[in-house]
């Protein structure tokens, strides 16, 4: 039991130590015409936009079947820079291609001046606290990083909002995106359009231009944020929000999703 | 292949045969000679849409497999991902450079003829180690003799269709 807290406090340490970097899923093909093909997927945590920065462990990488149904990605590779999976998909429609941590808890304290943490939720914290702990927090962490992939004929089974955290939905359906037409998406908590998720768009070749066109957002009160792509191409949009939201596990919640998808040729 | 080939020589003497009647519209492409040291036949696809940019007629598809179907960008996310029976039906081999007149009856792809209105005419190129092209051109039906004259560019010779 301790080794797997120790386990779990280092995950959680790396993973904010990469705090300053953005963790993308991108597959080499976004859209494909024939079914059973394979795709490799990279993934890293970058700071630049698809300039693969820290390999990342893939062992959490599922992909979602156009009925729903959901497979573990198991040929994975993780390198210095980046990591890779191959995936093969199978027939016609809409699948998702996800990187995601499950719901986490993570308690702060301080004791003596010193800030310190455990791996626990709001109930579990009373039994593990030691004496004299202050300031006293614990907040519900959940990310998740994905991308769709549409072999011929796109359908929504896999793209619909799930009811759960944080998560995007449009009109416009991921294959459908174009240069020059008007792009449209709400932010969803927990099924319900949120207001005041801040975000980032950012669109590959950073490295290659001067200005690197990035946009922050903040969604409106509709959970709405829009935007036109001028350029064909693969953008990111990476978002969160956290809100005192206290509940019987929690004192806050921090949610935060990165997306990336292609913008078509019109 | 050979069989897509006599269903379409099939389709042709149909379209001519109905030309007695109505003098089908001629939509004349030409492939250009590319100089390169890798040379592929282009994909190519010839379709018309209606002023909601909604396909309506697919004219021409000349494609080898179906891996590469989608880098006809357009063609593949208004058609060819979601009508394959219709892709199966048109597609035809892919042609080397040259001036090729293709016949166009003026009916949707049910044989229903279409409505007076404004449409586009759309030609979609795209080679294997090469560019991709589109060329999208408007034009009112009933077109009474209009002739569309299109300059070469990319992937694509010059066009001319003489509507009637």
């Amino acid at each position: 039991m301790l080794k797997k807290s120790v386990l779990l406090l280092s995950s959680l340490l790396i993973s904010s130590s990469l705090s300053a970097h953005t963790l993308w899923v991108v597959p080499s093909h976004y859209v494909l015409s024939k079914p059973d093909s394979w795709i490799a997927v990279d993934a890293s945590a970058a700071n630049m936009t698809f300039v693969p920065d820290k390999g990342i462990g893939l062992n959490a990488l599922k992909l979602y079947l156009p009925d729903g149904s959901v497979k573990p990605v198991t040929d994975v590779y993780q390198g210095k820079r980046k990591s890779m999976a191959d995936v093969q998909l199978g027939g016609d429609g809409t699948y998702r291609i996800e990187l995601a941590n499950p719901l986490r808890f993570f308690t702060s304290y301080e004791l003596n001046g010193e800030r310190k943490r455990l791996m626990v939720n709001k109930q579990e914290r009373t039994a593990q606290l030691p004496q004299g702990a202050a300031n006293v927090e614990t907040v519900q962490i959940r990310s998740r990083n994905f991308a769709y992939v549409t072999v011929n004929g796109p359908t929504n089974t896999v793209v619909k909002v799930r009811g759960e955290g944080l998560e995007l939905s449009s009109e416009t359906h991921p294959a459908d995106a174009v240069a020059g037409e008007k792009l449209s998406f709400v932010f969803n908590l927990d099924g319900k359009p949120q207001a005041g998720v801040k975000g980032v768009l950012s669109y590959a070749g950073e490295l290659y231009r001067n200005e690197a066109g990035r946009v922050d957002f903040e969604t409106a009160a509709d959970g709405s944020f829009s935007f036109t792509p001028q350029h064909a191409g693969r953008y990111l949009i990476e978002a969160s929000y956290s809100a005192d939201s206290a509940t019987a596990l929690a004192d806050k919640v921090r949610e935060s999703v990165t997306y990336t998808f292609e913008v078509a040729l019109p | 292949m050979r069989l897509t080939s006599a269903i379409l020589v099939v389709c042709f003497s149909a379209i001519l045969t109905c030309g007695v009647e109505a003098a089908p519209h001629e939509i004349a492409v030409q492939l250009p000679e590319i100089e390169t040291s890798q040379y592929h036949r282009p994909y190519v696809a010839v379709w018309v849409e209606d002023a909601q940019q909604q396909p309506v007629r697919l004219i021409a598809l000349w494609v080898e497999k179906p891996d590469w179907l989608k880098d006809l960008r357009r063609f593949w996310r208004k058609i060819g991902r979601s009508n394959t029976a219709l892709v199966d039906a048109v597609s035809g081999a892919t042609q080397k450079p040259g001036t090729y007149t293709l016949q166009w009856d003026g009916k949707d792809d049910q044989g229903q003829s279409l409505a007076d209105g404004q449409y586009h005419l759309l030609i979609e190129a795209a080679r294997e180690q090469g560019g991709r092209s589109l060329v999208k051109q408007e034009f009112m039906l009933p077109a009474k003799g209009a002739v569309i004259d299109i300059a070469a560019d990319g992937e694509l010779g010059d066009i001319t269709a003489r509507l009637h």
